[in-house]
């Protein structure tokens, strides 16, 4: 038999993992991000170096590779990657103090700069990731859904749906707008001034069409119901993959784990 | 009797306005019939579909005086439940969208989702309602990219499937081309069928006369003529405030000119055909 | 309408439905500013014009809210925004502030408001980039700051002296267009957001 249009518009997936309600991830994070930062305050070596946050790290692509989309996470940790790598360089090169590790001519490496260009590196790149892992896994149809469920407002749902979909229409209107100049004659290369000028009638009608419209969309949500008062159905729902309590524990253990560690090496010292 | 919908007297005021954009309106609308609004452009026609909704001063703030009823109860009584009551179709065919569903089921679903409708309900319902409004093909489509046309029938749709019993309907095809003008009207006429109660602002004359039961005519802020249609069109001192008359109108006057003996002038294709019959018998 | 300015003003009159609807329109503005400024390679960030303009049209709390909303929205491609949640919340807070005590009607105070946001930018910004992220986060500005700090100069006043000038040049520049768009904006809409009025005024005052 055919699906019906309700049907069709339910998320389907697989891999329990990537399937697991948008909460449990949401507090997946919230565990390993805490885990992460007490990790971080284990110093080990001669250096004070937080090395655990590096194999900690390896749990990340791990968590992608599971979910099913590593190949999509791993593009989305490209910037971030980036940042980090950036941050740790300046650091190690850059910031004084401490014992001197390495000195090539006017380049050194000192103590300082090492513990916290690897510090900041790591965490960056540990709690970024598992948000990348969050929300590459999560479509932002399910964010919206979870946030309706939860005890929001329907109305911040609404803003958070309504926000995501006027980026995209604000930045294909603006790229036509751009086209439209530049076949008009408007450059949009050359000198920074010429560029400047391109900036202006681009972005100005897109905020004037907004305001405008954003009134005929109030009335057009009032005309269908949107302040009504009483229940509201929702032909879209989450459905849980059955793995919620699994994963759960797990997180919770390995927390609880560090953390236990973390305080075993406090009472040691 | 109550009438579905009644205006006593009302004058409305936007802010910052010097003068009122409807002065002393009084209407009487009744179940089942089509009224076509017409007027020239900044008559009050928009103006008095909104205070009809109460858009106007809920949303739109100013000052009203005079009364408003819908089915003999005052419409300030009705509160939110005033949408399940009448459904309003805007000009603009790209702003009356939710703006967060992502294909033209859903969107047309979206007002049932709000009222708490059962799913199956829903699906049955809106499945209904695309088939009426010709949308079937689209609704695996995304709003975001329809045509004019498309949008203004899908927005049709969106209202048409709350069941209102009272649907008012601004310049639907102002902004259409001529074919989707047609299938907009097609719609309408389905409605009428329906004898659901239809409140049109219209330019387009020749379809209000084929279409229309009444007729109000605006000009500067206040109703000048209403009546039955063909009372109405056929008023050819109408012209001295700018408002065009059907092609049948115009061209029985000329005939009238002629010399031909006409009592009432036809304001449709069918009625001049009937009247060239009648002729024939009679003479 | 305007009558009553002295009428005080609540958080619930701030979140009116229309309102509400132009925080994703700021968003949306935010998004396509910045999205803009790096495709014509302007030596500007350029995007918080979308917080600005709510915050001026319907003060601070909108203001921040659109701002809050920007950081989790970029933050779900890069989570490295959720860390500037502050800056963008602050920006609104400050700009709104300054619109609700009606400070954008004489030239002068434009010059004060435009320069106590820059300064309220950086200040939320110094921490945030300071200590988490050592004060370089990988931006065009970072590079100079890296160079100061190589220089020898105190990371704190590395980053505050060269993203400082980055960021109030940033909101002056934002300002101005926030500040032409509004002036185009007919009387019938403005007037429908709690700060709008004093824009209409403005109007009527230049005539
Ligand atoms: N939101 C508004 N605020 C103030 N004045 C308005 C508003 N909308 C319409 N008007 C004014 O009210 C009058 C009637 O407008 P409208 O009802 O839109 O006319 P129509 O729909 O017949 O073209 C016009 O003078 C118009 O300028
Ligand atoms: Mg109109």
């Amino acid at each position: 038999m055919e699906k019906t249009f309700t049907e069709k518009i339910q998320i389907c997936k697989k891999n329990k993992i990537a399937g697991l309600y948008p909460t449990t991830k949401f507090q997946v994070v919230i565990l390993f991000s805490i885990s992460t930062i007490v990790l971080n305050s284990i110093k080990l070596t001669d250096f004070k170096l937080a090395l655990l946050l590096i194999p900690w790290f390896l749990l990340v692509p791990f968590m992608f590779a599971i979910t099913g989309e590593f190949k999509k996470c791993m593009k989305a940790m490209k910037a971030i990657s980036f940042i980090a790598i950036f941050i740790m360089v300046v650091q190690t090169f850059i910031v004084s103090g401490g014992k001197t590790l390495w000195v090539w001519h006017f380049i050194a490496i000192r103590e300082k700069g090492l513990q916290t260009g690897l510090s900041l590196c790591f965490l960056i790149l540990n709690i970024a990731g598992i948000f990348v892992w969050l929300f590459q896994s999560t479509s932002t149809k399910e964010i919206t859904r979870c946030l309706e469920d939860t005890k929001m407002s329907f109305k911040v749902a609404y803003i958070f749906a309504s926000t995501l979909e006027m980026i995209k229409v604000f930045s294909s209107k603006s790229k036509i707008i751009l086209d439209a100049q530049r076949a008009r004659g408007v450059e949009t290369e050359g000198n920074l001034f010429i560029r400047a000028k391109a900036f202006i009638p681009t972005l100005v009608p897109l905020i004037l069409g907004g305001i405008i419209g954003s009134e005929e969309r109030v009335l057009t949500l009032e005309a269908r119901g949107f302040s009504m008062k009483g229940n509201k159905t929702h032909l879209f729902n989450l459905k849980k993959s059955g793995y919620e309590r699994i994963i759960l524990t797990i997180s919770i253990i390995i927390t609880i784990l560090i953390l236990a560690g973390r305080i075993y090496l406090w009472i040691m010292n | 009797m109550d009438y579905e919908l009644e205006c006593k007297d009302v004058t409305y005021t936007y802010p910052l306005a010097q003068k009122p954009a409807i002065k002393e309106l009084n209407l009487k609308i009744e179940k089942g019939k089509l009224y076509g609004v017409i007027g020239e452009n900044g008559s009050g026609k928009t103006t008095l579909c909104s205070i009809l909704r109460g858009f106007a001063p809920s949303f739109y703030k100013g000052d009203l005086t005079g009364e408003i009823l819908v089915q003999g109860k005052a419409l300030a009584s009705y509160k939110d439940q005033i949408s399940r009551k009448i459904g309003y179709v805007f000009q603009n065919p790209f702003t009356q969208i939710s703006g967060i569903k992502n294909t033209v089921f859903e969107e047309v679903a979206y007002g049932l989702e709000n009222f708490g409708i059962d799913v199956e309900e829903i699906e049955k319902k809106v499945i209904n309602i695309m088939q009426l409004t010709d949308i079937m093909e689209l609704a695996e489509k995304s709003p975001f990219e329809l045509s004019g046309g498309q949008m203004q029938r899908v927005a049709l749709a969106s209202v048409i499937v709350l069941e209102p019993e009272i649907l008012i309907i601004d310049e639907p095809t102002s902004q259409l081309d001529p074919q989707s003008t047609e299938s907009v009207f097609k719609i309408i006429k389905k409605l009428k069928e329906e004898k659901k109660t239809i409140i049109l602002v219209e330019h387009k004359v020749d379809l209000l006369a084929e279409y229309s039961d009444e007729m109000i005519v605006l000009h500067d802020s206040k109703i000048i003529k209403q009546g039955e249609s063909r009372e109405v069109l056929s008023d050819l001192s109408l012209r001295e405030y700018g408002i065009r008359l059907p092609e049948v109108t115009l061209l029985s006057e000329k005939l009238r000119e002629a010399g031909l003996d006409i009592d009432q002038l036809p304001i449709t294709k069918n009625q001049i055909l009937d009247l060239i019959e009648k002729k024939r018998k009679g003479e | 309408m305007i009558k009553d300015e002295n009428k005080k003003f609540s958080i619930k009159d701030d979140f009116s439905m229309l309102a509400l609807l132009i925080i994703p329109v700021g968003v949306a503005v935010n998004f396509v500013g910045g999205q803009l400024a790096s495709l014509l390679k302007l030596p500007m960030y350029l995007d918080t014009i979308g917080t600005i303009f709510t915050a001026m049209l319907a003060g601070p709390w909108l203001g921040a809210v659109t701002g809050l909303l920007t950081n989790i929205v970029t933050g779900i491609a890069n989570p490295v925004n959720f860390a500037f949640i502050p800056v963008s919340v602050v920006a609104g807070l400050v700009t709104g502030a300054f619109a609700r005590a009606n400070f954008f009607n004489v030239w002068w105070k434009w010059v004060i408001a435009m320069v106590a946001m820059g300064v309220a930018s950086i200040l939320t910004a110094a921490p945030i980039v300071v200590l988490m992220f050592g004060g370089v986060t990988g931006s065009g500005a970072s590079l100079i700051t890296a160079t100061v700090m190589a220089a020898g100069a105190n990371i704190w006043t590395a980053f505050i002296g060269t993203e400082g000038l980055f960021n109030i040049l940033d909101r002056i520049v934002s300002f101005l267009i926030c500040m032409s768009v509004i002036k185009v904006i007919p009387a019938r809409n403005l007037i429908k957001f709690s700060c709008g009025k004093f824009y209409i005024k403005n109007k009527k005052e230049e005539k």
